[in-house]
């Protein structure tokens, strides 16, 4: 179908040229830009690329669909339709090309060998140090050196072999979650087998006819607390339809972690470091998209204790499975925020329409930040500096009684003041790819359970996932040029880290 | 009901509804109680270290310990103490006394002169004799050298003394000035503990504004501030006292200035077999003791010639009127040691010798004790003072780096922090204590175990000794 060039494809278009403006700060080049128009053509390609688009060719998929448009905000005309919200409009990927490759940011995933008819994957349980945010290596267990640990992914109809190797001072089990497999092969502790003591293997063997999120996880609950999981991922013999053009997967999970202190306490009942795939924010990595891509992002709480309303900004998603199977499109539900319980997955789907930069997060407030603390001292108290104490440890400063302004109003304060971050530590938050040409200052809003969706136009995708050294705020000041309104737009202060 | 209670009813309704509607509406719109809150965390008034018990601050001493560019060393008030400290010169004095009454029992017996009249009137005579005689006393046995030798003796052992009381004069400079400078060192910590306490009401009231605190906690605070603000007067009581009592022992009034030095010491541990040798061989109790036996044996040999008669011889030259002439007279007198041949005495002099052998031991046995005292609580101290500097100090130390990093790191609360400062102050404290401790045994076991540098210097003569007065033998 021919693609239809709307007014605001043609300001695609047009805003090229100011992209292309952007070169004497960036990398963007009239040779390296690419036609919006082609950028929105699927390309085939091998499983673990996205899809580039290419305009020379006739695309399956339109612009708008019953009102729908992928290419902004919009909600169709009828919402009994298959394309409200977007519920149905395909991505640019096609069924024939298979499923969309499944990306866990900054996980690993596992690799196997055919052997004997099955994929045979080896699963080492051990301790690992995971770095939740720069500088903060923590002490958790997992496997094959991974927090959580690296992600299995197979089709529907495989035969699984995992050879587990237990390298931990005391027994494990792992338990397949959600699998209907012989209960040998369940992984029970006790239960259904005996426990692989320390220093042995165990194999696990089962066909799988299931497709859907799974994960595997040891059975032994403080081990579960201490970090052992894992993806496992089976995608459909029949690629679903509509096809996504992007297959996420963010792990949740809760830690109680003291200061000074790098190994967390599995007995806790109260947790204070949260993670997204073993990182903290602002260290997750952002999901970063195409605009009019559709989008599916599988979600799983495996925090110990602790539920997760999960909130996306700038989109509705339609709620298309839960961990148990893929949901009949009839029953499938749009929303803003869901609530993923304790070992429950979700699946989103959604047409990234809406180009920015949008916070993905569990909006439970004390889940936005990591290892909170009362915000007195030093901290508040001006002219006050905690750099001053630590200059001479045998004498400490003076305080000031008189309160400050502030405490006319009873409360006071309530702004969290945040931690001090260092030049080491903005330096690795600036070193990922997708975080490449946001705004100086977005590392002060992204904490805890906390990640980004970044919507961009093909061109700016191209800049941040293909170029090098793009400036802060070159991105998002060009998507609030091209989609926003610029005359009041203010730049972000520079964070003073230099980075 | 009767209309005139029925209109004064609904008159004084009216009334009171008026009033009700007048603070309403002069009434001030507020989002909160602001001024409970206000007061809550202005309360009290004036928290400074003024006004913690008013009016009964210890003013005698003051100075600017920070800008004080003047200070008192030990040598310097040791040296001071050598001239002023009034019993190093009443030992002296002692020693003073006992050589005069070796000059006074040495003296050789003045002769006797008289004038006679004998049978005044006979024969209407103006007497049968009248004339001068000259008496004098021979001592026999060398009671007057032996006597001598005695009271030299005596002046040996109030040498001793003297040299003990010297020791107990410098021993006490030496502990009141580590005293005086532990007391300064403590004060200086309570000092540090007062800021932290006003950093933990500081702390509290901003706990309490964001709900993290309540009333209680307030109280507790500003309780708690009080009671340090005590501390420091307290500090401040004790470094007064410690340099009162110094300046007493040197016995001169001092100005107050700071004092430098250092409580730590770089002696070797000291080695207790080795120091109660030097101590039961060198201590000058022992020496004095043992002197003073060897007087004793002096007296026993007095004694025992003491029975030996004197010679008295006299004689003279006088007229005889009634025979009409000029005639001599001559007489020689000794005494019959029939019953008293001096023979209590000398038992009591024998008793002496081995009350005094017995008081040798009985002094080894007391330096003993008290030094096996004294060795207890310098090594405890030691042992503390080594544990403090290699791993107590600092691992808190430490502990309080580490929790002002955690609270850098925003992962640490600030109550946490004052906690580990708190903590490791109290235990400098408690190791500047332990420092002092080390540092007054040492100087009590190097200086002999002698304090008392103020009791009245002892004379060589124990309580119940036989002592001839006025004439000493």
């Amino acid at each position: 179908m021919e693609r239809e060039t709307s007014p605001r494809r043609q300001f695609i278009k047009s805003g090229m040229l100011a992209a292309a403006s952007l070169a004497a700060g960036t990398t963007l080049s009239a040779q390296e830009s690419v036609d919006p128009e082609e950028a929105a053509t699927p390309q085939a390609g091998p499983i673990t690329s996205p899809p580039v688009s290419d305009g020379t060719k006739k695309s399956p998929v339109r612009d708008e669909y019953d009102g729908f448009s992928r290419f902004k905000p919009s909600r169709g005309n009828d919402p009994d339709s298959d394309y409200y919200l977007g519920k149905l409009v395909p991505g640019f990927r096609t069924t024939e090309e298979g499923p969309a490759p499944f990306i866990a940011p900054d996980l690993e995933k596992l690799p196997y060998v055919m052997k004997d008819g099955a994929k045979q994957f080896e699963l080492v349980a051990q301790n690992v140090r995971r770095e939740f945010l720069p500088g903060y290596e923590m002490d958790v267990w997992g496997y094959n050196g991974s927090m959580p640990g690296p992600t299995i992914e197979v089709t529907q109809g495989d035969r699984v072999r995992i050879i587990v190797h237990n390298e931990l001072p005391e027994p494990t089990t792992v338990h397949w979650h959600g699998f209907e497999l012989p209960v040998q092969q369940d992984g029970s502790m006790t239960l259904t087998q005996n426990p692989i003591m320390p220093g042995k293997s165990y194999v696990y063997e089962f066909d799988i006819h299931e497709e859907g999120t799974f994960f595997y996880h040891s059975h032994v609950a403080m081990q579960e607390a201490f970090g052992m999981v894992g993806w496992f991922i089976v995608h459909p013999k029949k690629v679903f339809d509509p096809p996504v053009d992007r297959d996420f997967g963010l792990l949740f999970q809760n830690f109680h972690i003291k200061a000074n202190q790098t190994i967390s306490n599995s007995w806790s009942m109260d947790w204070n470091w949260h993670t997204i795939n073993g990182r903290s924010g602002p260290f997750t990595t952002p999901l970063v998209v195409k605009h009019g891509e559709r989008v599916r992002i599988r979600l799983l709480d495996f925090s110990p204790m602790q539920h997760h309303p999960i909130h996306l900004h700038g989109h509705t998603f339609w709620l298309t499975g839960r961990e148990g199977a893929r949901t009949p499109k009839s029953a499938w539900i749009p929303r803003n925020t869901e609530l993923v319980g304790v070992a429950q997955a979700a699946e989103f789907e959604f047409i990234a329409n809406n180009p920015g930069d949008w916070m993905f997060h569990c909006h439970m407030v004390h889940h936005m930040m990591n290892h909170m603390v009362e915000q007195v001292g030093p901290r508040i108290r001006e002219g006050s500096n905690v750099d001053a104490y630590m200059t001479n440890l045998d004498q400490r400063p003076p305080v000031d009684m008189k309160h400050s302004e502030g405490f006319a109003t009873p409360g006071y304060p309530q702004g969290m003041q945040g931690m001090q971050m260092s030049e080491k530590f903005m330096k690795a938050i600036w070193s990922r790819r997708e975080v490449q040409g946001m705004r100086a200052t977005w590392p002060k809003s992204v904490h805890g359970l906390m990640t980004l969706l970044r919507v961009l136009p093909d061109d700016l995708y191209q800049q941040v996932m293909e170029t090098d050294d793009v400036p802060k705020g070159a991105i998002f000041e060009e998507i609030v040029q091209r989609f926003g309104t610029p005359e009041t737009y203010q730049k972000a202060p520079l964070m003073k880290m230099g980075h | 009901m009767d209309a005139s209670i029925l209109s004064k009813l609904l008159g004084s309704l009216a009334i009171s509804i008026a009033l009700l509607a007048i603070p309403v509406q002069g009434q001030q719109l507020a989002p909160t109680a602001q001024q409970t809150i206000e007061k809550m965390l202005t309360e009290p008034q004036d928290i400074g270290l003024d006004t913690a018990a008013p009016g009964t601050r210890w003013n005698g001493l003051t100075t600017n310990q920070g800008n004080a560019t003047e200070v008192h060393t030990l040598n310097g008030m040791l040296e001071l103490a050598a001239r002023s400290n009034p019993t190093i010169l009443q030992a002296q004095y002692q020693i003073t006394g006992q050589l005069a009454k070796a000059q006074q029992a040495g003296l050789y017996p003045n002769p006797m002169i008289a004038y006679i009249a004998e049978n005044i009137g006979v024969e209407g005579t103006a007497g049968e004799w009248q004339g001068a005689e000259l008496e004098q006393r021979f001592v026999t046995a060398g009671k007057l050298q032996l006597s001598r030798d005695k009271y030299l003796q005596r002046a040996k052992v109030a040498e001793h003394l003297a040299v003990a009381q010297q020791f107990r004069v410098c021993n006490d400079v030496r502990i009141h000035y580590f005293k005086t400078l532990a007391a300064q060192q403590i004060l200086d910590l309570q000092k540090e503990l007062l800021k932290t306490a006003e950093d933990d009401l500081a702390t509290t009231r901003e706990m309490f504004n964001a709900g993290q605190a309540n009333q209680v906690d307030l109280h507790r605070a500003n309780s708690e501030l009080r009671r340090q603000q005590l501390s420091v007067l307290q500090a401040e009581n004790r470094i007064r006292r410690e340099f009162l009592q110094l300046s007493s022992l040197v016995g001169m009034e001092l100005a107050f200035l700071p004092l430098s030095g250092d409580l730590r010491t770089a002696s070797d541990l000291i080695d207790y077999d080795t120091v109660a040798q030097r101590v039961l061989s060198q201590s000058p109790e022992i020496l004095a003791a043992h002197s003073k036996l060897r007087e004793d044996q002096i007296t026993i040999n007095r004694e025992s010639v003491e029975w030996v008669p004197d010679v008295i011889v006299g004689g003279g030259v006088g007229r005889n009127f009634e025979a009409n002439d000029t005639t001599g007279a001559l007489s020689v007198r000794m005494e019959l040691p029939i019953y008293d041949r001096n023979q209590g005495t000398y038992r009591q002099a024998q008793a002496d010798y081995v009350r005094q052998q017995k008081e040798i031991l009985r002094t080894e046995m007391d330096l003993k004790m008290r030094l096996a005292m004294q060795y207890e609580t310098y090594l405890t101290a030691a042992q503390h003072v080594l544990t403090y500097e290699e791993m107590v100090l600092p691992q808190l130390k430490q502990a309080y780096a580490t929790s002002l990093q955690g609270y850098k790191e925003d992962r640490l609360a600030w109550p946490h922090v004052l906690h580990s400062y708190r903590d490791y102050t109290l235990r400098r404290i408690e190791y500047t204590e332990q420092l002092l401790a080390r540092r007054t045994s040492e100087v009590l076991i190097n200086g002999f175990l002698l304090h008392g540098g103020l009791n009245p210097a002892p004379g060589a003569t124990p309580p119940g000794h036989l002592d001839a007065t006025p004439n000493p033998r």
